[in-house]
């Protein structure tokens, strides 16, 4: 006898069931068409020409987010090129530029497709509404988010038995009731706006326009990675403050399609074959072993 | 800013397609070389056993093979002689006992003729003619030592009334064709022989009777079945 | 079949029990060097899982910011997840192809594989920072299904399942269950289809993760063809495994190892060595494809370009022609060599992907390397694993033939 039903079913079963974590991708390009009917990314435009370094936006955030406040009187920090971390979700950085000093600040750039949301398994990191990208605690630790992130913006508390992961959030909290981030709010010198990305970039372009020359003509995060909520217009090129550049336009999610593309496909064609084989090479030896003796 | 680099992939598709074919090229005396035996191996094995072509004795006479190993010589007036040849003894080794069908009972060409009794072990052989069974070597059955010492001549198994001997001769191989076969079966033979046969009559180790069993002492007959063809 | 009385049930019950409490006891002999060694490693790494779980991840290794992952997952999950490729490899000739060579080493290689990705997954479970929702995967309402690291959690997860179902007549057998075993020994073969299914995408995965830190790894290393790659590479790394794994069992179990098997053995060999020849063939002249498609050829002629070269040349090219060599002139020893250059270099590849080439402009004393408390777990891991494969093969049937009743099965 060929392959038996039990196991045809059997297999066939399991291949259905194991491909439905697969195409439920498909499902969600349904839901973000009905997401994007009712609000808009909002998003917060950089003027790295107007920010002075004062780092009022740093102490902003460490005091909405219960964090401790960063000594702005340490004219030291400074010096070094910092990276965000466990207690600070966002710093100003100094540069040395062919154009003077330039500061920049350093937060997560709410992607419009985050990689950290794609890599997320537990849908622990989630793009809303408003754009900001946030995590929560369903989070497992598992730490792909942060192998995933272009600009290696999560930060893993290691030295807790129960870590968090610690980023921008966008002040989400405040989005939602119709607030603005807090760093947002706090600049005194005006590099910071917060509003629809859509408008931002307008501004941002027409900044760059009418001002001629004190701009180079790019706004970062416009189309890098598919795009990013946090935009930045500079005087310098942006290798010079600290941007890497050699990210490309593809979103990360992308990056990731092909493969999961390729599931559903495996699981449905690889029981196939491998029955189909069974069977087949099953019959040859049947027939040499039942028709004994016959030449 | 991005950097824009100008990577002309319509050079690096060409390349590449052109990679692919020659590593499908190579791919095929690649295959061919993994799944055969290095020719240091047949050496081996030939030196192991001295003077292979000694192996299977072919004799003069001009004789009738069925690729079962089998063998028929016409002698006069429809009446066949047959048994079975120096290869299918050498494989089997020591042979206790023939069990034949019963005088005037008939035989078919490609069917089981008689089987062969080792320790245990049974294994047919397949009848080279068609025909009804007159006589059964008796002297085989009372000193079954004899059996194979004279696969040829003296240690005949049965000689059987073929009334279809023209077709059923046309059937079997003989003469240069015949010789083509056997030494076919001595390279498929080679080609199983392990590295183990080199050891073992290296470190002074004795052969054991039949080349069967020194292939698998345990599955032996199988690899003798499969050179009488019984499936 | 046989109706059994209640109260024959009864004592069938009471007698298992006591079978199984007398199989609990350690067979032969309890301190042998191996054993305190092995033990001592094992219990200090319990002491120091303990001593994570309490204290943090960041108390016992030395992952950083910059480097999110590191041997845990890079080594325990992703070389002993492709070293357990054999299990696919195995199955697919024997239940697929219906080859009988290697039916007496099948269930080892089970074994080994069911056992890989059990132990594993318990790597994964150290190294996760919020391990107590490592169900949210899988149960509940937020499946982050787009993740390719939720499809390998669960491929693990239903592979661990398809395995177990797959070795389980040997358990049956152990016990006595024969209605048990007869009706297991009937879902070998769909255990196997979907294994093989699983298997290919969750190896293919394991290099997909990487897909997302395009711009960390370094381009000669990083390409859409990586999830490829991982499947190619997964073949010749179990075969490896089953040579050198099988080597060791031959000799420390070789009393359970039936006369014939140990005649099979070497035509065995000669099989596995041709496999891994082929696949090997396929895969470097992949990697020769994919340098040529990305054009990195300036690349080659830094460090890090000689060392791909070390890995790919000197790690598979190499290893490759010796198994070419090996099953020719059937030489045990040159197929045993190259299946340790072999799983070096897989090593070594798994490696370089998701530590070494990873943010390779970072400076050597800002990169990674595993503390020595990592290293123990790993070890203490990895020790576990055998003793528990020991435990099994000495009780039940995985070498030494199943008892004559299964035979009779035969499925």
């Amino acid at each position: 006898m060929g392959i038996d039903r039990r196991t045809f079913l059997k297999g066939m079963g399991t291949g259905i069931a194991a491909a439905v974590p697969g195409s439920s991708l498909l499902l969600r390009k349904a839901e973000a068409k009905q997401i994007g009917a009712g609000k808009e990314f909002m998003g917060v435009l950089v003027d790295t020409t107007r920010c002075v370094g004062c780092r009022s936006c740093e102490i902003a955030c460490a005091e909405a987010h219960g964090m401790p406040v960063p000594d702005i009187g340490d004219t030291k920090a400074l010096d070094k090129i910092r990276p965000t971390s466990v207690t600070q979700w966002t710093v100003v950085n100094r540069y040395k530029t062919d154009k003077g000093e330039v500061f920049a600040k350093k937060q997560c750039m709410h992607c419009n497709q985050p990689g950290c949301v794609s890599a997320c398994l537990v849908k622990a990191m989630v793009k809303r509404e408003e754009g900001a990208v946030t995590w929560d605690t369903n989070c497992m630790g598992c730490r792909y988010c942060m192998v995933s992130c272009p600009f290696d913006i999560p930060k893993f508390e290691y030295n807790s038995a129960v870590p968090k992961i610690q980023k921008c959030s966008l002040c989400w909290e405040k989005l939602s009731k119709g607030g603005k981030p807090a760093c947002v709010e706090a600049c005194p010198a005006e590099a910071l706006t917060f509003g629809k990305r859509r408008d931002l970039i307008e501004e941002a372009n027409r900044k760059i326009y009418t001002e001629s020359g004190k701009y180079i003509s790019h706004i970062y995060g416009e189309r890098e990675v598919g795009g990013t909520g946090y935009l930045y217009i500079s005087a310098v090129p942006f290798e010079q403050i600290g941007f890497r550049t050699d990210l490309g336009t593809t979103s990360y999610p992308e990056l990731s399609k092909g493969f999961l593309y390729s599931v559903p496909i495996v699981l449905l064609l690889w029981p196939a074959f491998l029955i189909g084989v069974n069977t087949i090479t099953k019959r040859k030896n049947e027939v040499q072993h039942g028709e004994g003796g016959k030449r | 800013m991005e950097g824009f680099t100008y990577t002309d992939i319509f050079a690096t598709k060409g390349v590449e397609y052109l990679l692919v074919i020659s590593v499908l090229l190579l791919f095929i005396p690649f295959w061919r070389m993994v799944s055969r035996p290095a020719k240091a191996i047949y050496e081996a094995a030939e030196s192991v056993v001295p003077a292979i072509s000694e192996w299977f004795r072919l004799p003069e006479a001009k004789l009738y093979y069925h690729q079962g190993h089998s063998w028929a010589v016409p002698e006069s007036d429809n009446v066949v002689r047959v048994g079975m040849d120096d290869f299918a003894q050498k494989l089997v080794g020591k042979i206790d006992g023939i069990q034949f069908p019963r005088v005037g009972s008939q035989v078919t060409q490609g069917e089981k003729g008689w089987s062969l009794l080792t320790g245990s072990k049974s294994i047919d052989m397949l009848s080279p003619v068609d025909g009804k069974i007159l006589e059964i070597n008796e002297s085989l059955l009372s000193s079954p030592r004899t059996i194979g010492t004279d696969p040829y001549g003296q240690s005949w198994l049965m000689k059987v009334q073929a009334p279809k001997i023209t077709s059923n001769l046309k059937n079997l191989l003989s003469g240069s064709l015949a010789v083509k076969w056997m030494e076919g079966v001595r390279e498929s033979l080679l080609a199983r022989m392990n590295y183990k046969l080199g050891a073992v009559s290296q470190d002074g180790g004795v052969l054991v009777d039949g080349i069967a069993r020194n292939l698998d002492q345990e599955k032996w007959d199988e690899i003798a079945r499969e050179y009488f063809l019984i499936s | 079949m046989n109706t059994v009385s209640a109260l024959e049930e009864k004592r069938q019950l009471k007698d298992m029990l006591a079978f199984i409490r007398s199989e609990l006891k350690p067979k032969g002999k309890l301190l042998t060097s191996f054993n305190v060694i092995s033990g001592s490693i094992i219990i200090l790494g319990a002491i120091l899982i303990l001593y994570r779980l309490v204290r943090g991840i960041g108390a016992v290794t030395n992952l950083s910011q910059e480097f999110p992952w590191g041997i845990w997952i890079g080594f325990d999950v992703m070389v002993g997840v492709a070293f357990a490729g054999g299990a696919y490899v195995l199955t697919f000739v024997v239940y697929i192809l219906h080859s009988d060579k290697y039916h007496s080493i099948i269930r080892a290689t089970v074994l080994n594989g069911l056992l890989a990705y059990v132990f594993y997954a318990g790597a994964i479970f150290l190294d996760l920072g919020r391990w107590w929702n490592i169900t949210n995967p899988l149960f509940g309402n937020k499946f982050g299904a787009n993740s390719v690291l939720f499809l390998i959690s669960w491929h693990f997860l239903l592979y661990m399942i398809a395995e177990f179902v797959e070795f389980s007549p040997a358990i049956a057998e152990w016990l006595g269950m024969r209605k048990l075993r007869k009706v297991l020994g009937s879902l070998t073969v769909g255990a196997v289809v979907v294994g093989i299914a699983l298997s290919t995408l969750h190896q293919a995965g394991l290099g997909a993760l990487f897909m997302m830190a395009k711009g960390k790894v370094h381009p000669l290393w990083y390409t859409e063809f990586i999830p490829v790659l991982f499947f190619v590479s997964s073949i010749f790394a179990g075969l490896s495994m089953v040579i050198f794994e099988g080597a060791i069992s031959h000799r420390v179990f070789s009393d359970k190892i039936s006369h014939e098997d140990h005649a099979a053995y070497d035509d065995m060999l000669v099989g596995l060595s041709q496999g891994c020849a082929v696949a090997m063939f396929v895969y470097f002249f992949a990697q020769f494809l994919i340098l040529i498609h990305g054009w990195h050829w300036a690349l080659l002629n830094t460090t890090m370009g000689w060392w791909y070269l070390t890995e790919n040349v000197g790690l598979v090219a190499i290893p490759c022609f010796m198994f070419l060599q090996g099953a020719r002139y059937k030489n045990q020893m040159l197929i045993r060599t190259a299946a340790i250059l072999t799983m070096v270099g897989i090593v070594i590849n798994r490696l370089n992907i998701s530590v070494i080439a990873f943010k390779w402009w970072i400076p050597f004393s800002e990169r990674y390397f595993p503390s020595w408390m990592e290293i123990v777990i790993t070890m203490a891991i990895i020790l576990t694993e055998v003793w528990v494969f020991r435990w099994i093969v000495n009780r039940m049937p995985v070498f030494g033939k199943p008892p004559a009743w299964a035979e009779e099965i035969h499925s």
